[in-house]
């Protein structure tokens, strides 16, 4: 049963995600966040969150086979934000874009 | 065994990867978390290798583990209300919060213990952080476990005794089965050095001749270029060479372009092949106190095994091997061998894991060291525990009034407990950070001979044994008198008038117990301090059978080829006449390799002896006419070397006394012959003996040879004995030597003493920490006597008041008090010499000429300890004597 809140990390991971494309893998996304978020994602807190977000509805996982050598010949975890997960998705983007509008000045102002 | 040159696969450290598979049994996600890490590993690996790669791993799986056990812990206690409630409601807060205004109440108090447990924690995370590299933490290697160090079967004293031919290497690599690869590297590189020219002034380097496949066998890939191929590690194949980290940082300014140029080495052109990880410490494992900068191809082939015993070998197990069934296998192996070729010599292999080789020597010591951490966090808790009981009657009234306001003794116990650990993690930060300053210390310290010394450091692991041992030293300290003060009776206590009731009999027994628990302690501590003491003493009192001050060395390695040995023996001629010609140069001599440094070993018979009988073995020493002189070594009989004995005059040798002894049993020793092969060479002179390898060995039997006549060397070691001041004298011969060759590294000169130093190093270090722990435990017991009276003696103020009013005197008062520290003090004396006694005999091994029983170590402790004991009772034994009796009874 999906709950439509959704936190600020979690909002990240699944945009995450989405963002991968054909490899939607926990190494990826966590790559992704350290990278494009800066910040600093420990393998415990990102395990918890697609956990989390996996018991509210909004992902779906699957063990494929392993492709790469570097595995070291274990499976990798293939992530799949649900349709639950995207409308949850699009309501933050909804709230955010509505509280923005109009703040563009502001914000782009030389601080 | 991948290929040479091709790094091996690398794999996670099988603890942690087990530990993270128990951890994520239950998850369903499980085993892609188990690929998630396998594949950042491999990025690591690759990124800064191996080494590096399985301490993240590690790190990683520790992060997640803990992760997960917050985790899990965080919902139990959401599903079980009263455990959270006991752990979170708000009593816990309370009583830190009451904890902390007492502390700012007495902040003095509050500090000194901070300070003494403090000293404790420190004592036991630095000893543990010392012993960590050693005992503890794998070897720098890939799958440490599997390294195994195959000698010779002789005694380690002797080099040549311990090392291999290299056709018994290659015997290894072709037959035997339990092996994935067998190394080995050239033990008596100390021998020769590298004169580094070209790119900045001239520099000595130290270089290891290692087989081509040495980096490959330990798993150790270089961070810059390649490592050697078996064309570069061929008898004369193109001179390689592989950088150390710390050349490569100092010398070459961490240039990467530096790989794949061309150095210039003794005059010749190396290429550089590849730069080693930091990790990689050469020095640091196989051979302490030594500085490695570079490390060149040593081929092994028939060549080199002509030199005979030469090789240092390294091994690394098969997975279905054992060191046993390395051993069997050898065993069988050789027999076979000797059994085919009867004229082979020198075939025997010892086979143990590469740790015991690289800490064995050391760990009776370490575990000294150990043993007397334990016993300061002991007299650390005493102590402690000791000064709380002692103030617990001013708790007293506090405590009544709680209890009969309805706290319960619980709570009672809690708030005092919950002090009791604050104080004890607070002293346990004091603790990281003297831990932390002691390793920085111990790291840093150069010319100590002891292995991996430099890897010292407080890290993860070190900090969690901080955090227990303050933790069970909060405890520890805090649950005796807690229960005490529970026990309180609290009606008692409230009609006392508010002045806390004094102690009863029990409380005053149990804390001068603690005094003679401290005193005994202290005593083991001290027993061990003072007989290491007394066995440094005695190994400095050794006659090393020459004079080291003021006599400076330098390992000269002339750049020049020379055509002939004549012309070789002429130049050296030269610098000995030069530098003697020198304003305050009193001698000048030569010599292939030092006391107290390099040593090599060959076997000579008399010439009485048949060619069947067994020949002795010497050390070998290839001297020049004024070295004897110059190292000031007696001359027992007969002359000594000349510039005339040449290689066309008979060949002449001198024996020390030893030798001649051996040799020549009953007879004189001059005009003598000692057969060297079939060679024979006249004994003309006979010195006196020479503490080649240390001052705790015998000299064994040394041969002197005139460089004149054997030039079987690389380098010689000049030394220059002088009255001027040390500088002077360098800079002298340095600008001589230059003129004669200025290619010449000159610039690294060594006085004698610090060759001494370096040799007693292991023991001055063990003695540095034993003595600051002895230190300690003294200051300690001062502490505990001290305090104990001073309570006692303002608990009894009354009693003591009515004793002067009834006519004693402040003399007989102050001696009553100090004879009661004198007794408690003997007692503590007479346990703590009973128990040290018996202890002693485990570490007897350790002493050095002197026996457990050492009188003087007896005497001189005993003393020591009753006079603190003494002077800490009589300050509080005088404050009683003065004690108005009139205005105390009228209070």
């Amino acid at each position: 049963m999906a709950t439509d809140k959704l936190g600020e990390f979690e909002l990240l991971v699944l945009l995450s995600i989405l963002r991968q494309g054909d490899e939607p893998f926990a190494n990826r996304v966590r790559d992704d966040l350290e990278e494009h978020a800066h910040r600093r994602v420990t393998r415990g807190a990102l395990y918890r969150t697609l956990d989390r977000l996996a018991d509210k509805g909004f992902l779906r996982w699957s063990l494929d086979t392993a492709e790469v050598p570097e595995r070291g010949g274990h499976p990798v975890r293939r992530l799949e934000v649900t349709e639950a997960g995207l409308a949850a998705v699009r309501r933050s983007r909804d709230v955010l874009t509505s509280f923005l509008r109009g703040l563009d000045p502001l914000l782009d102002a030389p601080s | 065994m991948s290929p040479p040159g091709a790094s091996p696969p690398p794999h996670p450290p099988g603890p942690a990867r087990r530990l993270l598979e128990r951890l994520v049994a239950g998850d369903p996600a499980g085993p892609s978390i188990l690929g998630d890490l396998h594949e950042d590993f491999v990025r690591v690996a690759r990124r800064r290798g191996g080494f590096a790669a399985r301490w993240w791993y590690r790190r990683e799986v520790v992060a997640l583990a803990l992760d997960r056990g917050a985790a899990a812990s965080s919902s139990l206690l959401r599903r079980n209300g009263p455990v959270h409630d006991m752990l979170f409601r708000p009593g816990w807060m309370q009583d830190a919060r009451v904890g902390l205004r007492r502390f700012r109440r007495e902040p003095g108090f509050a500090l000194l213990l901070v300070l003494v447990i403090g000293l404790g924690v420190g004592a036991t995370t630095a000893v543990y952080s010392v012993l960590r590299p050693l005992l503890i933490a794998p070897l720098p290697f890939e799958h440490p476990e599997r390294l195994v160090w195959v000698e010779n079967d002789g005694d380690r004293a002797s080099l040549s005794s311990v090392t291999s031919r290299t056709s018994n290497l290659r015997d290894f690599r072709a037959s035997s089965r339990s092996f994935d690869g067998v190394t080995g590297y050239f033990a008596f590189f100390e021998q020769s050095s590298y004169a580094l020219s070209g790119d900045g002034p001239p520099e000595e380097l130290v270089g290891v001749g290692v087989a081509d496949d040495f980096f490959d066998v330990l798993g150790v890939t270089p961070v810059l270029g390649r490592d050697f191929t078996p064309e570069e590690g061929a008898w004369n194949g193109p001179p390689a060479v592989m950088l150390t980290h710390r050349l490569f940082t100092h010398r070459f300014e961490a240039d990467p372009d530096i790989v794949g140029r061309t150095i210039t080495l003794n005059g010749r052109g190396w290429e550089v092949v590849g730069v080693l990880p930091p990790s990689f410490d050469f020095s640091s494992v196989f051979k302490p106190g030594v500085p490695v900068d570079i490390l060149v191809p040593f081929a092994i082939s028939d060549e080199t095994d002509r030199w005979g015993n030469t090789l240092s070998i390294v091994g690394r197990l098969r997975d279905d091997a054992s060191v046993e069934s390395a051993q069997a296998d050898l065993d069988a192996l050789l027999s076979g061998i000797a059994e085919a070729q009867p004229d082979r010599w020198g075939l025997a292999a010892r086979v143990s894991p590469l740790r015991d080789y690289v800490s064995g020597a050391f760990r009776p010591v370490l575990f000294l060291l150990a043993g007397a951490a334990g016993t300061v966090i002991l007299l650390v808790c005493v102590n402690v525990a000791n000064v709380l009981l002692a103030r617990s009657p001013r708790r007293s009234r506090e405590i009544a009034v709680r209890r009969a306001l309805g706290a319960t003794r619980g709570q009672v116990v809690r708030q005092q407990l919950v002090e009791s650990v604050m104080l004890a993690t607070a002293g346990g930060g004091v603790g990281v950070l003297i831990a932390t300053l002691v390793s920085r210390g111990v790291a840093r310290t150069s010319g100590v001979d002891i292995p991996l010394l430099s890897s010292v450091q407080v890290e993860g692991s070190a900090l969690v044994i901080a955090l227990m041992s303050a933790l069970v030293t909060g405890v520890a300290v805090g649950i005796l008198p807690a229960l005490r003060a529970a026990d309180g009776s609290e009606s008692g206590t409230l009609r006392s008038g508010g002045r806390g009731s004094s102690h009863g009999k029990g409380t005053r027994g149990l804390l001068e117990g603690l005094v003679v628990a401290e005193v005994a302690i202290a005593c083991v501590l001290l027993l061990a301090g003072g007989l290491f003491l007394r066995s440094f003493q005695q190994v400095l009192e050794v006659d090393l059978g020459f004079e080291p001050e003021g006599a400076l060395a330098w390992t000269l390695n002339p750049g020049g080829a020379f055509e002939s040995v004549t012309e070789e023996a002429d130049f050296y001629r030269e610098v000995s006449r030069q530098l003697s010609d020198l304003p305050g140069v009193e001698s000048v001599g030569l010599i292939d390799a030092l006391p107290l440094g390099k040593n090599r070993s060959w076997m000579v018979r008399a010439d009485h002896q048949l060619p069947s009988d067994p020949p002795s073995e010497i050390f070998p020493h290839l001297a020049d006419p004024g070295y004897r002189a110059a190292m000031r070594i007696p001359l027992v009989e007969g002359r000594d070397l000349a510039w005339t004995d040449t290689d066309e005059t008979d060949p002449v040798v001198l024996l020390n006394e030893s030798a001649a002894a051996a040799l020549f049993p009953g007879e004189n020793a001059v005009g003598r012959d000692v057969m060297l092969g079939s060679n024979a060479w006249r004994v003309v002179g006979v010195v006196a003996d020479v503490r080649h390898v240390g001052p705790e060995r015998p000299a064994g039997l040394q041969v002197y040879f005139p460089i004149t006549q054997l030039w079987d060397y690389g380098t010689l070691d000049l030394v220059v004995r002088s009255d001027r001041a040390a500088a002077e004298v360098a800079d002298a011969v340095s600008a001589t030597l230059s003129g004669l060759d200025a290619s010449m590294p000159t610039r690294q000169v060594t006085p004698l003493p610090a060759s001494v130093d370096r040799i007693v190093s292991p023991r001055r270090f063990a003695l540095r920490i034993l003595s600051a722990f002895g230190v300690v435990a003294l200051v300690l017991v001062a502490l505990g006597i001290y305090g104990v009276l001073s309570h006692s003696v303002s608990e009894r103020r009354k009693e003591i008041a009515i004793r002067m009013a009834v006519g004693a005197t402040a003399e007989s008062v102050r001696r009553s008090l100090v004879l009661r520290t004198a007794v408690l003090a003997l007692a503590g004396l007479v346990i703590g010499l009973a128990v040290g006694l018996v202890g002693t005999r485990t570490v007897e091994s350790l002493l050095f000429g002197v026996a457990p029983t050492d009188p003087l170590t007896l005497v001189g402790l005993t003393g020591l300890l009753l006079g603190v004991s003494l002077l800490s009772g009589t300050v509080p034994a005088v404050r009683a004597s003065r004690t108005n009796s009139a205005r105390v009874l009228k209070e």
